[in-house]
């Protein structure tokens, strides 16, 4: 049940990047927004990586848990824009 | 709950793809049809992932009730058969040691009643003495002296006069003694 709960926030996930890219789809105004919110999430994702340890000590996680969402955060976004894009 | 959480799963996954894959592009509302449906498949997947995690986390107190339960009945278990042991071992412990207590205790409890049965039995009638005891106060009655009782009564006169005297001493002592 624990495999079936992550894999349907994965899903979750995945389904909210394929929004934002659909977002990104109505307007240019709204694709530079969005382009902005991923240009944010990188950062805060590379950052994530340098401060791991700091981070889960404030997030009350272990590193190899902290590292776990970063890694399956960066396969949402690829899998759910890759998918939008494809389609 | 499986079924719903499987319903919502199926949903989320048909929800995300089914509007990119098959809606045709031409369609006015394919926009907002694709829209709806990705908000929509993000909600069914937020739900199941919801559904699924109560359940994993009722299957773990489950899991821990269930641990409990036997590290109960093994506590329970193991503390009866520690408690047997300690009954068994004092049991022959005690009949160990119990042959030589019964031995002495047997032994004094005999003696003991050995010597209450030679005192009961030999009553004062007819202890060897007592008509040279009676003798003896028969004499006393008659007025005689110590020395006459000694010498005539026990027949100790002379070099034995003073066995004499304390054999007299200690047959009146024992038989006035037995006489209260």
């Amino acid at each position: 049940m624990r495999a079936m709960y992550l894999a349907n926030y994965f899903v979750a996930g995945c389904i909210a990047f394929s929004l934002l890219g659909w977002v990104a789809s109505l307007h240019p105004i709204t694709f530079r927004a969005v382009l902005c919110l991923l240009a944010t999430i990188a950062i805060a994702w590379g950052l994530s990586w340098l401060l791991d340890f700091s981070l889960s000590k404030l997030l009350k996680i272990s590193v190899a848990d902290l590292q776990a969402l970063l890694i399956g955060g960066l396969a949402m976004l690829l899998i759910g824009l890759g998918v939008f894009l494809c389609t | 709950m499986h079924l719903k959480l499987f319903v919502l799963s199926a949903s989320s996954v048909v929800l995300w793809l089914a509007p990119l894959v098959v809606l045709d592009k031409r369609l006015d509302i394919h926009k907002a049809l694709q829209g709806v449906s990705l908000t929509a498949a993000i909600a069914c997947a937020v739900s199941a992932g919801n559904i699924a995690r109560e359940l994993f986390e009722q299957g773990e107190i489950e899991a821990i009730k269930k641990r409990a339960i036997t590290a109960d009945v093994v506590d329970e278990i193991s503390t009866s058969a520690y408690i047997s042991q300690q009954q068994r071992q004092q049991e022959a412990e005690l009949i160990l040691t119990s042959p030589g207590l019964d031995v002495e205790e047997s032994r004094k409890a005999l003696e003991a009643i050995y010597s209450n049965d030679l005192q009961d039995s030999t009553s004062p009638d007819e202890h060897p003495d007592y008509p040279i005891y009676l003798e003896v106060c028969k004499s006393r009655e008659a007025g005689k002296s110590t020395t006459w009782i000694v010498e005539n009564i026990l027949k100790m006169g002379g070099r034995k006069f003073s066995e004499g005297k304390v054999k007299l001493q200690t047959l009146l002592n024992q038989f006035e003694e037995e006489g209260k």
